[in-house]
């Protein structure tokens, strides 16, 4: 750019940040309301299931099948049920099943009434797991306690026999989040959702504002370029965002202790970028929406829907249909997270994320490029 | 009558703003086809590598079990030692699989090789799942082995899976997405209602008329609940046709559930619009609100997570009991005798939700 | 209505906001059937004072008596007599000018059929093509001329007219004037308040008003001839200069 529009850019970055400290009331809202986002929602959006709670229905009421019932009971995260309505007597299929309907417990174990004989004869039986299907993700995990449940009592019924030596050897460990606390993946998620939407929302009112006060006529006979418009009215949000951002990573970082393995300038170098993608989309939001209004919730559905369900934030992208992964492409949030879960819980580096980065900017470039071009177009319109 | 005047105005402006139209009407069905997509799409495809230092076969016949299965994405495959750290660390795979031959005290090689999983902790859930897969694989292994051998593993767990046999998440998530939208569209719409009308200076006009206090909050509020339950219909026969998910249980009640929530959320609205200054402020303040409602009602992760010092925090959030209260008559056709509570619940939020709202009303026309 | 009782009494009237102080204990009367301008530059409480005779801003301290009336008592009563043009005319600027007549004219209670015979008048007026676009679109001086319309749907008696003029070119504003003449003969009675110190003229009696007190008031003759000016600018200068540094 030459140096000579620098002057006028200026001179519209200053009126743009007057504009913001002029309004405290929605600065303040702008740096704290993250913060409570992060506080309540970290500590509530979670996959980790503490509690399981299970009937078991033991038909057989053998030795064994006491053992297999204890197997279940002595393990922490179930609860398990047993003791029907009148005192004294077993908790019956009926009475499980109706237990299940109305989610008091979450499965039914069914240990067979002929286990033991069966066992004896053929060398081996079904365990029934009613699972209450309507929660996918909890079924899932609960289904994958009870193989690993069996799993170790079959090792000891073989193990006392002496027949197939052991079995396997397994050993699985876990990197980078050794307790799997799902804090570690949500928590630097909510950064990037937030962070995207915070600066989407900053810009997006930054001329739909003055369309609505009719104070766009002035811009549109300024001499200023159109490109110049842009570009000074986005600058002034950069500072505004990257200073939120780091109030928020440090909020992550000291609250709920998330660790920072790599290097934090490295992080804000590409929060920058980041910061940038989402100041850019929500200036071309502010260029084509006629009032705030309409641009406060364009902006949300743009930003919000694609950042939760195609960026990966909840859902692996690589699970994803092809058409989806494409579009996953076209999300800001989509790059960061991937850097900003590598670079704080794996230690991750600048020359991992190359690609990411440059998709950023090329991404910022593509949105204000597009943002000038509509202005420009208005502002033909206009005269 | 004069309510029906006020009602046609809030309609006509709606309608004269094409942006609004199909940000309320077009978007919705789009969200809910790529929001459906995105949840019925199980975890699969999961990205691993594998490392293969074992000379015997039944790593290599483990090995190819894996590279045929769907789940998994065989990334990059070595037979040699390599820094395991590097590809996790640059987010390549989420898994490394190392076999190694296995030797036992007399130092004679075994039957099966040694497996170690290196697994990238983040993704929590995706992790232990595809854990889960990869031990189902080997299992699945054992099993034919020892099916040769004419022995079977002792006990197996043999799931059925009630309310949602085949586990699509699709059957879980899709009618959560209604009460989402529902939410969504009325409280963006409802909450810079009054403050517009500041901004565009035909409040007072609207103040001095000889409309009650209470016509102008219902006035406000119909029109909105209108459109919210426009886009419920819309958003139940995508997920019904569309989805192909199977509605079980009564309409009557999934509307009567609706319009308590409505009147709850169409009361909070009005409360932020009341507060508010500037449209600005809030539709911040509607955006904070919606992440909070959204991401503690379940619809994403399960109530029961959210610790007990913010419990407090999930009771009142509305957006919760509809959730529930929409999944248990859709999946399970449970009739009201299931979900009684829930409904008291959400209609004692709905009460304290319009008292508090209507009071502030009151307050802030009376200024 | 009863003859010996002003239309609009304003006693001891007072507006703080915080510690500022906007209207500083006024009192005077709008007599039925006339017009009075209320003049003052911004900020002088003009609007403030309206919008506490109408209820839209509550009264510090002081009472308001519209035909006899306790605005505090009984404010639905009061709502009822009076008209009220805001500033800027707020009409919806999405909706079309017989939009606006339409749910003004609904909103104050009128029948389907009265609307009709309203929206009708209103055509006889103004050409149907620009009454059918949205106000937004419309020239002011229309615009004007359906606030002014709307805000005498109801049939109130006693109209508030907060700077009507204000943006609007001199042909119009002679119209507008004209209109109010014609609403006076119709026996209604008129507070206006201005900027423009060349509509004082048109005005039974003045009030001037600056810093939230009354710096003079009268017909405008009279106080030409009592304060021995010239002119009402000369006049308004002189008044103001008196009372501004307080």
């Amino acid at each position: 750019m030459p140096s000579a529009n620098m002057g006028r850019i200026k001179a519209i970055i200053v009126k743009e940040f007057f504009h913001i400290l002029r309004d405290p009331r929605s600065l303040t809202m702008v740096f704290i309301t993250p913060l409570v986002m992060i506080f309540i929602l970290g500590y509530s959006v979670s996959y980790d299931l503490n509690r399981i709670d299970a009937a078991v229905i033991d038909l057989d009421q053998s030795p064994l099948s006491k053992r297999l019932a204890q197997a279940f009971a002595a393990n922490r995260v179930f609860v398990v049920h047993n003791r029907g309505d009148a005192p004294g007597r077993m908790l019956s299929l009926g009475e499980a099943e109706e237990m299940l309907r109305r989610r008091e417990i979450k499965e039914i174990i069914v240990i067979p009434a002929d286990l033991s004989r069966r066992l004896a004869a053929r060398g081996s039986c079904e365990i029934g797991l009613i699972i209450d299907g309507s929660e996918t993700n909890v079924a899932n995990l609960v289904y994958q306690y009870d193989e690993r449940i069996l799993l170790e009592f079959n090792s000891g019924l073989l193990a006392a026999g002496g027949t197939a030596g052991r079995l396997l050897r397994l050993d699985t460990k876990i990197y980078f989040n050794p307790e799997v606390r799902s804090q570690f993946f949500f928590i630097p998620g909510l950064v990037a959702v937030i962070l995207l939407m915070i600066s989407a929302m900053l810009t997006s009112l930054s001329i739909s504002r003055e369309r609505e006060t009719g104070s766009i006529a002035l811009l549109f006979i300024s001499p200023l370029r159109s490109r110049e418009i842009i570009i000074g009215k986005t600058i002034p949000y950069i500072i505004v965002a990257l200073l939120d951002g780091v109030f928020i990573l440090l909020f992550a970082r000291f609250w709920f202790g998330i660790p920072l393995r790599g290097s934090l300038l490295v992080l804000l170098l590409f929060a920058l970028l980041y910061i940038l993608s989402g100041l850019a989309l929500g200036i071309l939001i502010s260029t084509s929406a006629p009032t705030q209004r309409t641009a406060m919730l364009a902006t949300l559905l743009i930003t919000m829907l694609p950042s939760f369900l195609l960026s990966g934030f909840i859902f692996p992208l690589d699970s994803l249909s092809p058409v989806l992964r494409a579009i996953s492409y076209a999300v800001p949030a989509t790059y960061f997270l991937r850097i900003i879960r590598g670079v704080i819980l794996k230690g991750a580096e600048l020359k991992h994320f190359l690609f990411e980065g440059g998709m950023l900017v090329a991404l910022s470039l593509v949105l204000l490029a597009a943002a000038t071009r509509k202005f420009n177009r208005q502002r033909k319109a206009a005269q | 009558m004069k309510l029906f005047y006020l009602i046609k105005k809030e309609l006509i402006e709606i309608t004269r703003q094409k942006e609004l139209l199909f940000l309320m009407f077009v978007s919705p069905v789009i969200q809910i086809v790529i929001l459906g997509y995105v949840i019925s799409t199980d975890i699969r495809h999961v990205p691993v590598g594998i490392v293969n230092l074992s000379q015997g076969q039944a790593a290599e016949r483990i090995v190819e079990r894996v590279r045929r299965s769907p789940l998994f994405d065989v990334r990059l495959e070595s037979r040699h030692g390599m820094d395991y750290l590097y590809p996790l660390k640059k987010g390549e795979v989420k898994a490394m699989l190392v076999f190694r031959d296995a030797l036992d005290r007399r130092r004679s090689l075994l039957k099966y090789p040694e497996v170690q999983v290196l697994m990238d902790g983040i993704d929590s859930n995706t992790s232990m799942i595809a854990a889960g897969y990869f031990n189902g694989i080997i299992k699945q292994y054992i099993l034919d082995d020892m099916e040769k051998l004419g022995r079977g593993v002792p006990l197996a767990g043999r799931p059925v899976f009630r309310f949602n046999p085949q586990l699509r998440s699709i059957n879980y998530m899709g009618p959560g997405i209604v009460g989402f939208l529902l939410t969504i569209i009325t409280m963006f719409l409802t909450s810079a209602s009054l403050v517009r009308e500041k901004e565009q200076q035909t409040l007072d006009t609207l103040l001095i008329s000889r409309l009650s206090t209470l016509e102008i909050y219902v006035g406000k509020a119909l029109p909105s609940a209108l459109i919210g339950l426009v886009d419920m219909v819309i958003g139940l026969l995508v997920v019904v046709l569309w989805f192909d998910i199977p509605f079980r249980g009564s309409l009557f009640y999934l509307f009567l559930a609706a319009l308590v929530y409505l009147a709850a959320i169409l009361a909070y609205s009005l409360l932020i619009s009341v507060l508010s200054a500037t449209t600005q402020q809030a539709m911040f303040f509607a955006w904070f609100s919606l992440m909070i409602f959204l991401l503690m009602s379940g619809f994403f992760t399960p109530v029961e997570n959210i610790p007990p010092a913010l419990r407090l925090v999930a009771d009142v959030n509305p957006l919760r009991y509809l959730i529930k209260i929409i999944r248990e008559i859709f999946l399970k056709g449970n009739g009201i005798a299931y979900f009684w509570k829930d409904l008291l619940a959400l209609a004692a939020i709905a009460v304290t939700l319009v008292s508090i709202s209507l009071l502030n009303f009151k307050r802030f026309i009376s200024k | 209505m009863n003859a010996a009782a002003p239309a609009i009494a304003v006693r001891d009237l007072s507006k703080n906001f915080g510690r500022f102080q906007a209207v500083k204990g006024i009192s005077f009367d709008v007599a039925p059937g006339e017009i009075v301008g209320f003049l003052g530059p911004n900020g002088a409480g003009k609007t403030t004072t309206i919008k506490m005779i109408t209820g839209l801003l509550k009264i510090t301290s002081g009472t308001v008596l519209v035909d006899g009336l306790d605005r505090r008592e009984q404010p639905a009563q009061v709502k009822r007599k009076l008209g009220y043009m805001s500033q800027k005319f707020s009409l919806y600027p999405l909706l079309t000018a017989l939009e606006n007549i339409e749910f003004f004219g609904g909103i104050s209670g009128l029948a389907p059929r009265e609307l009709k015979a309203a929206m009708a008048r209103m055509g006889e007026q103004v050409d149907a093509a620009v009454l059918g676009q949205k106000i937004h679109d419309v020239p002011p001086g229309i615009r004007q001329k359906v606030a002014l319309f709307v805000c005498l749907l109801p049939g109130p008696e006693i109209i508030l007219l907060d700077e009507p003029t204000s943006g609007v070119d001199p042909e119009a504003r002679r119209l507008f004037w004209s209109e109010i003449y014609r609403l006076k003969t119709q026996g209604k009675t008129l507070l206006v308040s201005t900027h423009n110190l060349d509509e004082a003229e048109y005005c039974d009696r003045i009030i001037i008003i600056h810093n939230g007190e009354i710096v003079a008031a009268g017909a405008p003759d009279e106080l030409l001839r009592r304060k021995q000016k010239a002119s009402i600018e000369e006049l308004f200068k002189d008044a103001i200069s008196e009372h501004g540094q307080d």
